[in-house]
């Protein structure tokens, strides 16, 4: 009702204005009338430039409009182009299949679905979601429910560190800060508020609160393998404060620190399914072994195997870089079976 | 220096859409690209300066670049040499670049080639195509063709664009592409000048 009273009072503002304006207008007497009627006529881009500020003008009040008169529309408006801007394409996934797809690594078909979810579903890479149909969607709706009750919890004791080492942005994935100090904390910590502890650990790994396609059980894999790259673990499996967005996120994988250029072997006998760049996981590879399950190794400065080829355990596949998205030179290393996400950490054997 | 600037136009369109792109996917998949536009514009400078053309100036906006030239004192033939040496460049450049197994920056090389290759007019596509029929069959014949062809495909495509980012939820990435597409399909339907862009 306000707004409208303010309208109509604008409304009768400007056209008391308009009439004031009329009156001093015609003010003028005789003299000059030859002048003004050579002013009126305004040229094409006068016009032009008028008929501009006249369309942004209203559009400018229509929009005021609307938010005043329906603040629920507009905020449904506003998320909605909130959504729309935050939605980004692949780039790079785009160009790097249409490369693949030209230098015949990849069939046509596999690289225009790859354009495809990279364009328009870039969240997850396109390696994974290939593996894993019932991804991204259902871990980003679900998440949210699951993580605010740790977040209640963290904020509730006011140690910045917490009972479990939930990494911060300085310490994950460069490898350099896996020293005592934030191990030492932890103990006094874990101490203090251990019974919570454990509760909290009920709540993070209790099956609810798991994403749909993590699986936390040891599966037996009935074939040899090996451990990709001897290296400092920086990043277990599990939710984890993204080192880069800063929200907390579940990771699907194992973060390996080790010196750019080392040598990444292949974690058993198998068939490389997939190479690609995209602009999260970088250089990656990706190799499908018996049973169902299959290996991803992200983050490589140079990927040595070919798509296709066959590979024996313990083979140089890949070499340790920082491409995409990562904070130094680390193997992002991850292990599927069919569309599930298992921990690799039972199967590596780290230093 | 005075006559470059006086030919060289670069939209405020263009420098936005730039800065977001490098702000959102990191500089140096601009450059990439950037660089694959170069190599391109160079490829029609290089076939135009061997045929004695001359440069008048350079337009830079949203859809892309546009080359100004009096290349229309060039025969049909040396013209299409010129308007294909573009595309060209970027297709040679994808393939080594393929065989070099960098994927990304042979993809934006062949990318760039394919989208210059669609016949709508202000691309190398639809100039060629109206040369090619004004060579063969005179120049009504070949305005006529480009017209047409250029009218339907840009409709087209920028329709299926609008309609898939609606139906996926829309990246604004596309919009862009999208509009220059539409806004080229109704100048070659009217025969007007949309220069919003």
């Amino acid at each position: 009702m306000a707004a409208r009273h303010a309208g109509r009072r604008i409304s009768t503002v400007s056209s008391q204005h308009r009439t004031a304006e009329r009156r001093q207008r015609s003010a003028p007497a005789a003299p000059r009338r030859g002048q003004r009627g050579k002013r009126e006529t305004l040229s094409f881009g006068e016009k032009r430039r008028l008929a501009q500020l006249v369309a942004c003008g209203s559009i400018f009040v229509l929009l005021v409009a609307v938010k005043l008169l329906l603040p629920g529309r507009m905020a449904q408006m506003n998320a909605r182009l909130t959504g729309m801007l935050e939605q980004n394409i692949d780039v790079q996934g785009v160009f790097s299949a249409v490369g693949r797809a030209v230098s015949g690594e990849a069939d046509v078909s596999v690289a225009l679905q790859d354009m495809y979810q990279a364009v328009f579903e870039p969240q997850e890479s396109p390696a994974v979601e290939a593996s894993a149909p019932a991804g991204g969607e259902a871990v980003a709706l679900r998440l949210p429910a699951a993580i605010e009750p740790l977040r209640a919890f963290r904020i509730g004791t006011g140690s910045s560190d917490g009972w479990l080492d939930l990494p911060t942005a300085e310490t994950e994935e460069t490898g350099q800060a896996a020293g005592t100090d934030p191990a030492a904390e932890t103990a006094e910590t874990a101490a203090q508020d251990g019974a919570e502890a454990s509760t909290l650990a009920y709540v993070l790994y209790s099956d609810r609160n798991l994403p749909d396609n993590v699986c936390l059980e040891q599966a037996l894999l009935g074939f040899d393998y090996c451990t990709p790259v001897m290296g400092t673990l920086t990043s277990d499996f599990g939710y984890r404060e993204h080192p880069v967005q800063g929200e907390e996120r579940f990771h699907y994988g194992l973060d390996i620190a080790a010196a750019a250029g080392t040598e990444i072997s292949c974690f058993a006998d198998g068939t490389v399914t997939a190479v690609g760049e995209s602009s999260s996981y970088g250089k990656y590879i990706t190799v499908s072994h018996g049973g169902g399950f299959s290996t991803l190794y992200a983050h490589c400065s140079r990927i040595l195997a070919a798509s296709g080829a066959s590979v024996k355990e313990g083979d140089a596949i890949a070499e340790v870089g920082e491409t995409g998205v990562a904070t130094g030179p680390h193997l992002h290393f991850e292990l599927h079976q069919g569309s599930q996400y298992l921990n690799p950490i039972y199967y590596v054997s780290l230093v | 220096m005075s006559r470059w600037c006086e030919g060289l136009h670069i939209s405020g369109g263009f420098a936005l859409l730039a800065a977001w792109f490098a702000l959102v996917n990191g500089w140096q998949l601009l450059a990439v690209i950037l660089s694959a536009a170069l190599l391109h514009e160079l490829g029609h400078l290089l076939v135009l300066y061997l045929l004695g053309g001359r440069v008048l100036g350079l337009r830079i906006s949203i859809f892309g670049a546009e080359l100004v030239t009096d290349a229309a004192r060039l025969s049909y033939p040396g013209e299409l040499a010129a308007v294909l040496a573009g595309p060209a460049v970027n297709l040679l450049c994808g393939l080594l670049l393929a065989r070099g197994h960098a994927w990304v920056a042979a993809g934006a090389h062949l990318s760039l080639c394919l989208f210059n290759l669609l016949p709508v007019r202000p691309l190398d596509g639809g100039r060629a195509l109206a040369l090619a029929v004004s060579a063969l069959a005179g120049p009504a014949a070949g305005e006529g063709a480009a017209r047409w062809a250029g009218a339907l495909t840009a409709l087209t495509l920028g329709a299926l664009s609008l309609w898939l980012m609606g139906r996926t939820g829309g990246s604004l990435w596309l919009l862009p592409a999208a509009a220059g597409l539409l806004a080229a399909g109704a100048r070659e339907l009217t025969g007007k000048k949309a220069d919003f862009l």
